[in-house]
């Protein structure tokens, strides 16, 4: 219809995968959509998955019924990568692990033989043990298997099936008799725990800021993993949902929040369905009596792992960071104090708690892809060197190593050389990388670092939210520069490039175009001869 | 209670503001001019085009002046690392352009160009964007000049509260649409063109019937009234020197009782005024069915006579007043005197009311 009314910018339907709607199936199904703004990307993710994929009628339709103006629900539709694409699409994993490993061959392999299914390529599906890795609708090819470890702290070597399975190992028993706050805040402080999920901001001082803050408040679990590399929370997820979820209502004890929320990627199709058993059960054994503990699901955007781009997605508008301070922890989901804590850091508290601060080991989950020969998930300490990770946890490397990525696409790139080195923040530091997600990406010499800078920069400009200009344009830019590099032509010199990454670091809003230019750096210190073509850097500037 | 001055310091040298003023505000008392793209005073801080950024004390990173807050002994500099940063964000949106400035309209983007000696290194492969044609006759949109900057967006969802234009997209593909990519005509737009009135670089345009090559620069401001309607919005009309034409109408943030807002008749519907049809002096129809000119006396006194005698041969009750949707209150309450007390009939009217 829309396209018979419109003659200005596009005379043809916006998608190609438009269908034509079930208006009776929407009819049916708008009454029982609630209209609370905070609702609209759940109400999407059910339009896309009953109805059919989101287009301009369905929009409109869900826009009128919620009472939101139209044009603020196309923004947010526009925003994910998936809401406009149908459930059954294949999505081919294109992040730089599963490139290494051949994803442009399966990619073109699949949409040879799409037979009328959509066939995307994607941005990492947290499935990179696997790579080159694909989803089917929900499942994902090949049959995912879980590689890891026996850890002291997070137990993933036992999966629980029920929740009896999780008490009968110990669990549910800090729940009923919690120390006071400061106990709990002098035992997290003493653990040295600090955020897995990448910024790494230690988590004894949040917990304290958050308590100092008037109620109500919120916990939020930031179940958004995306960083390339990184499977970890998922291996809680599926292993121990109800682990995550124990120490969720710890946390929310805490804080004395009586709502609590985890933002789960949409790709997570399996933990989806493992913490919404697990929620059933809680519920039905009474933890969750005057509380509630729900689940909201993304759809497909990077960036909204960033905590407060996180909070826009969830009170219903485009997944775009906010301007700090103020920090969630003063102002959060819907402007109250709130705690938003990483899957796997929260995972660990209950350990914490238990054995207490000091004696608990410093560990944390490494996930190690790419060329090795057991890629998987596993429990190390945090002093672990790369060495050590591949060839004592990973079964070895399988192929001669060119390049190894520490922790997700902006902790930066590192050389063979580096492989003796502890994998602490600050022994990193020295070499120019940080920690981040410890999503450790092991690459083989017949993918060069430039393509990996390349598709890096690639995958940073996709996700960027566009808001701020020197994320927006200085990804791309970047990208630009490395492509035209790989065929030795010099877009841009040496010293106007490290101009854009200063502006990049000092200037973006958020973690992802200020922590765009780690890589850069990286590669020009350790590959310093790749980019001779583009002159020597300045000294004094 | 206006607010308590706090003191702090702009570039080494001691200030003082109202406090919590914006730190962009708190700088231009002192002389210091700081740049933005995206902010305007209408619209809630955004601080998305980092132009404006500054160096507190305190922050490990610079901060945006346009959302920032001034403090009581916030340390503020705007001359250490701040003019590099400015010169580098404004090659980065000339990269994202093949042509900054395609339609040669007032572009804030091209005068901080200048000003800062800046010139994209390259032209991204992608800076081509889909062109946009819009059959209504009042606006125009060009998406190679846009930059993103999302202050015609935040206009109508923040003052105007409707939904005429959506920020479209992530990453590369971002884009500032009319929603869905419909033509303006086929969403809520009311095409009050406030959305061009604060883009800084022109990308929505006025289609002018009156075309004028003039740089805008150049034209003759005359403030005036508008007429449509009682609300007495305050505009400018801006003449052509050459042609002494009015060839648009904008209107000033500092003008009460509108702020610079206009309405869809107020901003476009000034064509009237040189127009070959418009009446001039008032017509009296004869005899002979034919409209001849007359003086207002002429008029008003036939009118007068006309109504004497309806009211004499069929009574007051007879006769109702519909007052013009564009008259005051003070003249809309001169006509119900007029019919009530001297024609003496209760039928008035304002197609206001509608």
């Amino acid at each position: 219809m829309h396209s018979a009314r419109s003659i200005g910018f596009r005379p043809q339907a916006l998608n190609p995968y438009d269908r034509a709607v079930d208006a009776l199936r929407l009819a049916e199904l708008l009454p029982e959509l609630p209209t609370d703004r905070t609702r609209l990307l759940e109400n999407l993710g059910r339009i896309r998955r009953e109805v059919g994929p989101l287009n301009p009628e369905l929009s409109d339709a869900l826009a009128d019924h919620m009472n939101i103006r139209r044009g603020e629900v196309h923004e947010v539709v526009s925003f994910y990568s998936f809401l406009d694409v149908p459930p059954d699409s294949v999505r081919v994993c294109i992040g730089p692990v599963c490139d290494c490993l051949g994803a442009k061959e399966l990619l073109a392999r699949e949409q040879e033989h799409a037979n009328g299914v959509p066939v995307l390529g994607v941005e990492c599906l947290g499935h990179c043990e696997h790579a080159p890795v694909l989803l089917r609708g929900d499942s994902v090819e090949p049959d995912p298997v879980h590689r890891t470890n026996e850890g002291r702290s997070l137990g993933l070597h036992q999966r629980d099936e029920t929740l009896a399975d999780y008490q009968a190992r110990g669990g549910l028993e800090l729940l009923g008799s919690l120390p006071p706050k400061e106990k709990i805040v002098a035992e997290l402080k003493a653990s040295g725990l600090s955020g897995y999920g990448g910024a790494g901001f230690p988590t004894g001082v949040k917990w304290e800021a958050v308590a100092r803050e008037l109620t109500p408040r919120y916990v939020i679990v930031n179940a958004d993993e995306g960083e390339p590399g990184t499977i970890k929370d998922r291996y809680v997820m599926e292993l121990r949902p109800h682990l995550l979820l124990e120490a969720t209502l710890i946390a929310m004890d805490f804080a004395e929040a009586t709502e609590g929320f985890i933002y789960l990627r949409e790709e997570y199709a399996t933990a989806r369905a493992r913490l919404l058993a697990a929620l059933d059960e809680f519920r039905a054994a009474g933890l969750l009596d005057g509380r509630s503990l729900e689940l909201v699901v993304g759809a497909g955007a990077y960036i909204c792992g960033e905590e407060t781009a996180m909070l826009e997605s969830m009170e219903g508008r485009r997944g775009m960071p906010r301007l700090k301070p103020p920090f969630p922890s003063e102002v959060g989901y819907l402007g109250r104090p709130t705690l938003i804590q990483n899957v796997e850091t929260l995972a660990h508290i209950p350990a914490i708690l238990r054995e207490g601060g000091e004696a608990w080991p410093p560990v944390r989950l490494w996930s190690v892809s790419g060329a090795v020969r057991e890629p998987g998930c596993y429990e190390a300490p945090l002093d672990v060197t790369l060495r050590q990770l591949i060839d004592d946890y990973a079964g070895g490397a399988a192929e001669e190593i060119s390049a190894i990525v520490p922790g997700g696409a902006a902790s930066g790139i590192l050389p063979p050389e580096a492989l003796d080195v502890p994998l602490t923040r600050d022994d990193l530091r020295e070499w120019g990388v940080g920690a981040g997600s410890a999503g450790v990406q092991v690459f083989p010499r017949s993918y060069p670092p430039l393509r990996l800078l390349a598709e890096t920069m690639r995958f940073f400009a996709e996700e960027s939210c566009q808001k701020c200009t020197p994320c927006r344009i200085g990804n791309r830019g970047l990208h630009h520069v490395f492509e035209e590099l790989e065929h030795d032509r010099v877009a841009m010199s040496r010293d106007q490039v490290e101009e854009w990454l200063d502006a990049m670091a000092a200037t973006s809003i958020c973690g992802l175009g200020q922590g765009a230019p780690f890589p850069v750096r990286a590669a020009f210190r350790y590959w310093a001869e790749t980019f001779e073509p583009l002159g020597e850097k300045a000294e004094v500037r | 209670m206006s607010p308590a001055m706090v003191e702090f310091t702009l570039d080494g040298k001691r200030a003082a503001a109202p406090e919590g003023e914006l730190l962009m505000h708190a700088a231009a008392r002192h002389g210091v001019f700081i740049p933005t793209l995206c902010h305007d005073d209408k619209l809630d801080p955004y601080g998305g085009c980092r132009m404006c950024v500054v160096g507190v004390e305190g922050s490990p990173r610079p901060l945006p002046a346009c959302a920032t807050r001034v403090a009581e002994g916030m340390v503020v500099s705007t001359n250490s690392s701040v003019p590099a940063y400015r010169k580098t964000l404004t090659e980065m949106l000339l990269a994202e352009h093949l042509d900054p400035n395609p339609g040669g309209r007032p572009n804030e983007l091209v005068d901080l160009a200048e000003e800062y000696d800046a010139e994209a290194p390259f032209i991204l492969p992608d800076a081509k964007r889909e062109p946009y044609d819009d059959r209504n006759h009042f606006m125009g949109y060009n998406p190679d000049a846009c930059i993103l900057c999302n202050r015609c967006v935040r206009y109508t969802q923040e003052v105007m509260q409707c939904s005429a234009l959506s920020l479209e997209g992530r990453g590369p593909n971002a884009r500032i649409v009319p929603t869905h990519g419909y033509s303006w005509l086929d969403t809520e737009c009311e095409l009050c063109g406030g959305c061009l009135s604060a883009c800084p670089t022109g990308a929505i345009y006025e289609k002018f019937e009156e075309r004028t090559e003039r740089p805008e620069q150049t034209l003759r401001k005359v403030k005036s009234t508008c007429t449509f309607c009682g609300v007495g919005c305050q505009i400018d009309l801006n003449v052509d020197p050459e042609t002494n034409r009015i060839v648009k109408v904008t209107s000033d943030p500092s003008y009460v009782s509108n702020e610079g807002n206009l309405c869809v008749k107020g901003r476009f519907a000034f064509n009237f005024v040189h127009h070959p049809d418009r009446l001039t002096e008032p017509l009296i129809r004869r005899e002979d069915g034919e409209l001849h000119p007359t003086t207002w006396e002429d008029a008003l006194e036939t009118a007068a006579r006309g109504l004497a005698r309806v009211r004499e041969e069929h009574g007051p009750q007879t006769i109702g007043f519909l007052a013009s949707a564009r008259l005051t209150m003070e003249e809309n309450f001169l006509i119900q005197k007029l019919a009530r007390t001297v024609v003496g009939t209760n039928s008035v009217h304002s197609c206001e009311a509608t």
